[in-house]
């Protein structure tokens, strides 16, 4: 039953349990999957970001370098390896564009802007060359400076524009990617707050039930103990009633068969039996209810006085039977006897009147064998006091004695 | 309600309250954030009034630039236009619309120099940042100007006619006289100065031969300046037109006049580069006049591939819209910009006609668009 009890308190806790880890194991995904939304959106900002600022970088380098020719500020022999930096510079602008064509999901806008920029450079470049395969070469310095001021300056001017703006486009777009994703997570979160709330209702109302439950199990359990006890009391009175005499409370002839029994093959013991004489007359002259109650004063004395010597038994209405323990001899149990005869002859008051009856008794010290019964016991002993009451009562009788 | 109920109670507001805050909080963002409910990736900045000098194909150009960049960066680009390039009257009127309509910034092409100035300073006062495209007003709170030099576009202009020239005649023992028919925009003065000024230093050498027999070099160079002002006054200069047909008169008109006498015939916007073309055209002059113009009207780039016209200068409105509107965004952030930009022309022949750079600028938006009026203002 306990066990019972205990298994039914505990799953609302393993319900609750397996909700707790199944919200764990989501929300570790949840903020995976935000920690890598992020991570991407971080990631391809940068990728863009170096690429676009390697791309004007350079752009702007070439453009002080061609300023510098025209101007003369490079001296002529130089002119060859400021031409080699700018066809690095070319290579690494090349580089930058295929790492930022490889970026995958970028707007269209920034795309476009894109294109525009690079269709820009790639006329930079173009007028770049013509400039250094022609004016250059020729030393032309007039049209060094008309192409520089004219086409290569605006080409290079607007493609920067082209540029930053992309930068700007690519920015905002990361700002909205990593906005979307921070809304994303809100939302994930709430959902998840949500199903935590909810699994918490549910666990909550398991655990209301549950108690409900064990409260009415236990109400059950108490009521039934209840009955129980009342059954194992009603059985015992029940049980008592065989064996026990209602009027004086002693035990009964049943009682007395029940007891020795078991003893008549192989015990010895002393064991006595008294009634009062002509008990009729008391029944006669005040009524049963006196007699009983008269009865009852004297089984109450008898247990007071004998109790501790011997088991005592009202076997029919007014005789006694004293089986006396084991440790008393057979002189001692006719001294008993004797105090017995005194006792119960003894006045004693019942409502408000005096009553004294004189009693009989018969004595038997019992060897082992001698009765196969207790009926037959109790024939020899009811035998002697039979004698003894047809002699006039009064006395005492040893069974050995007939 | 005892005490265990009204803990229940309390425990399942508490929960549905913070469901709803963290709903709240999940889905009641600042909406768009950067990005913005318009344009790509641009916030809600406000409103950008574009205004443009008159009703003309390059004007789309600037008017497509600048709201492409109004849609990337989240700005309301209103587009106003002149009814001509010296409409002023309505360009003011435009410039108090902004005023009234609380305006972050205004990027104009003025169709005069001095005459909205009043309405600038208005506009000024109400906290309008003023930004010039292609031609710029003698108003000190002009915070940028973002054009296309006409002047250097001229220059362009010639550098290339002289190129052409040297292509079949590399010493121009054979130049004879220039043409030029202007349009009556005020950016004309500048494409015609810039053109005389470079053609003439260009061609100096056939213009005005060093003589090697002069050892005074001051007087050598006295000669020489005397001759190249002597070829700059006898250019022939047609009267300004606005119309195709009328250029095509005066080209015409030019031709017969001056016979085998002409070696260059520039025009100075679309029309008049037109009106060229159907004269030399109609004349079967193709292959003794070099034909230089502005623009790229649709009808240009077939006289072009006719080998009629030899060259354009292209300029890139798209840009100049585009940029003028992001330096505005830039300024009404608090940005600082470049006083000045040039976005460039570039001269446009049959030979690289299909360059990339060169199809971005002549259609900004990836495809042919039929071409009405031609002509810059």
């Amino acid at each position: 039953m306990a066990k019972n009890k205990k298994s039914k308190g505990s799953g609302a806790y393993v319900f609750a349990g397996i909700l707790i880890a199944i919200i764990y194991v989501i929300n570790t995904f949840l903020v995976e999957s935000i920690y890598w939304g992020n991570q991407e959106v971080s990631q391809k900002t940068g990728q863009a970001m170096n690429a676009l600022n390697k791309i004007n970088g350079e752009l702007t380098s070439i453009n002080m370098d061609s300023i510098s020719i025209a101007a003369g500020i490079i001296a002529p022999e130089d002119i060859g390896m400021v031409m080699g930096d700018t066809e690095r510079r070319y290579g690494n602008i090349i580089a930058s564009e295929h790492q930022f064509e490889a970026i995958d999901g970028l707007s269209p806008a920034v795309v476009k802007r894109y294109n525009y920029a690079k269709a820009l450079i790639t006329a930079f470049k173009a007028k770049l060359e013509s400039l250094g395969s022609g004016a250059v070469r020729e030393g032309n310095e007039a049209e060094m400076r008309d192409l520089l001021k004219q086409e290569i300056y605006p080409l290079q001017t607007t493609a920067s524009e082209m540029l930053t703006s992309t930068i700007d486009g690519v920015n905002v777009e990361a700002a909205k990617m990593s906005a979307a994703n921070t809304k994303r997570a809100f939302l994930l979160m709430t959902v998840m707050m949500i199903v935590a709330i909810l699994g918490e209702v549910v666990v909550w109302i398991f655990a209301r039930r549950a108690k409900k439950m064990r409260a009415e199990l236990e109400e059950r359990e108490k009521n039934l103990a209840e009955v129980d006890a009342k059954l194992k009391a009603t059985r015992q009175k029940a049980s008592d009633l065989a064996v026990i005499n209602v009027l004086t409370g002693m035990k009964n002839r049943y009682a007395l068969d029940s007891d020795i029994s078991d003893r008549l093959e192989s015990g010895r013991f002393n064991i006595a039996v008294f009634d009062m004489d002509n008990f009729r007359s008391i029944n006669d002259t005040y009524g049963y209810d006196f007699g009983d109650e008269y009865l009852a004063a004297v089984a109450e004395k008898l247990k007071e006085e004998f109790g501790e010597v011997a088991e005592i038994y009202n076997i029919t209405g007014n005789e006694f039977c004293f089986v006396f323990n084991s440790s008393i001899t057979e002189s001692q149990a006719m001294g008993i006897a004797q105090n017995i005869q005194r006792v119960m002859s003894s006045p004693y008051e019942v409502l408000n009147l005096a009553v004294q009856l004189p009693c009989s008794g018969a004595v038997y010290h019992y060897l082992p064998g001698d009765c196969l019964n207790v009926n037959s016991l109790l024939v020899k002993l009811d035998t002697a006091l039979r004698t003894v009451k047809m002699n006039g009562g009064n006395m005492i009788n040893t069974v050995m004695n007939m | 309600m005892n005490k265990k109920n009204r803990r229940g109670v309390f425990r399942a507001v508490t929960a549905c309250a913070l469901s709803a805050a963290m709903l709240i909080a999940g889905g009641c963002g600042k909406p768009g954030g950067p990005g913005g409910q318009h344009g790509p990736y641009g916030s809600q900045g406000g409103t950008i009034y574009v205004i443009g000098k008159q009703p003309l194909s390059f004007w789309d150009d600037v008017r497509k630039g600048a709201e492409d960049a109004g849609e990337e960066f989240g700005y309301d680009i209103v587009y106003r236009q002149g009814t001509s390039d010296n409409d002023y009257s309505s360009q003011e009127a435009d410039i108090q619309d902004a005023i009234k309509k609380k305006a972050k910034a205004i990027v104009i092409a003025p169709n005069g120099k001095t005459e909205l100035n009043s309405a600038f300073e208005e506009a000024e006062k109400a906290g309008i940042k003023i930004i010039n495209i292609n031609s710029k007003a003698d108003y000190d709170g002009v915070i940028t100007f973002v054009r296309c030099s006409d002047k250097e576009s001229g220059s362009l202009a010639a550098r290339n006619a002289v190129k052409l020239l040297k292509a079949k005649d590399p010493e121009l023992a054979g130049l004879k006289n220039i043409a030029i028919i202007p349009h009556t925009a005020s950016t004309a003065e500048e494409r015609v100065s810039g053109f005389v000024e470079a053609f003439t230093e260009q061609a100096s050498d056939a213009i005005a031969p060093v003589n090697m027999t002069e050892n005074n070099e001051a007087k050598a160079k006295e000669n020489r300046d005397a001759k190249k002002n002597d070829f700059k006054k006898g250019i022939v200069k047609g009267a300004a037109c606005s119309k195709r047909e009328v250029a095509e008169a005066e080209a015409r008109e030019i031709l017969e006049a001056n016979a085998g006498n002409i070696s260059v015939m520039y025009g100075t916007n679309t029309n008049t580069t037109l009106g060229i073309c159907d004269a030399v055209s109609a004349l079967d002059l193709q292959d003794d006049v070099v034909v230089i113009g502005f623009n790229s009207d649709m009808d240009e780039i077939n006289y072009i591939n006719n080998h009629v016209l030899d060259g354009t200068i292209i300029q890139n409105p798209y840009m100049m819209g585009y940029v003028g509107v992001r330096y505005a965004k830039k300024i009404i952030s608090g940005d600082s910009c470049a006083a000045r930009v040039d976005t460039g022309a570039v001269f446009v022949t049959a030979d690289n006609i299909n360059e990339e750079f060169i199809q971005l600028m002549m259609f900004p938006d990836g495809r042919p668009d039929e071409k009405g009026e031609g002509g810059e203002g």
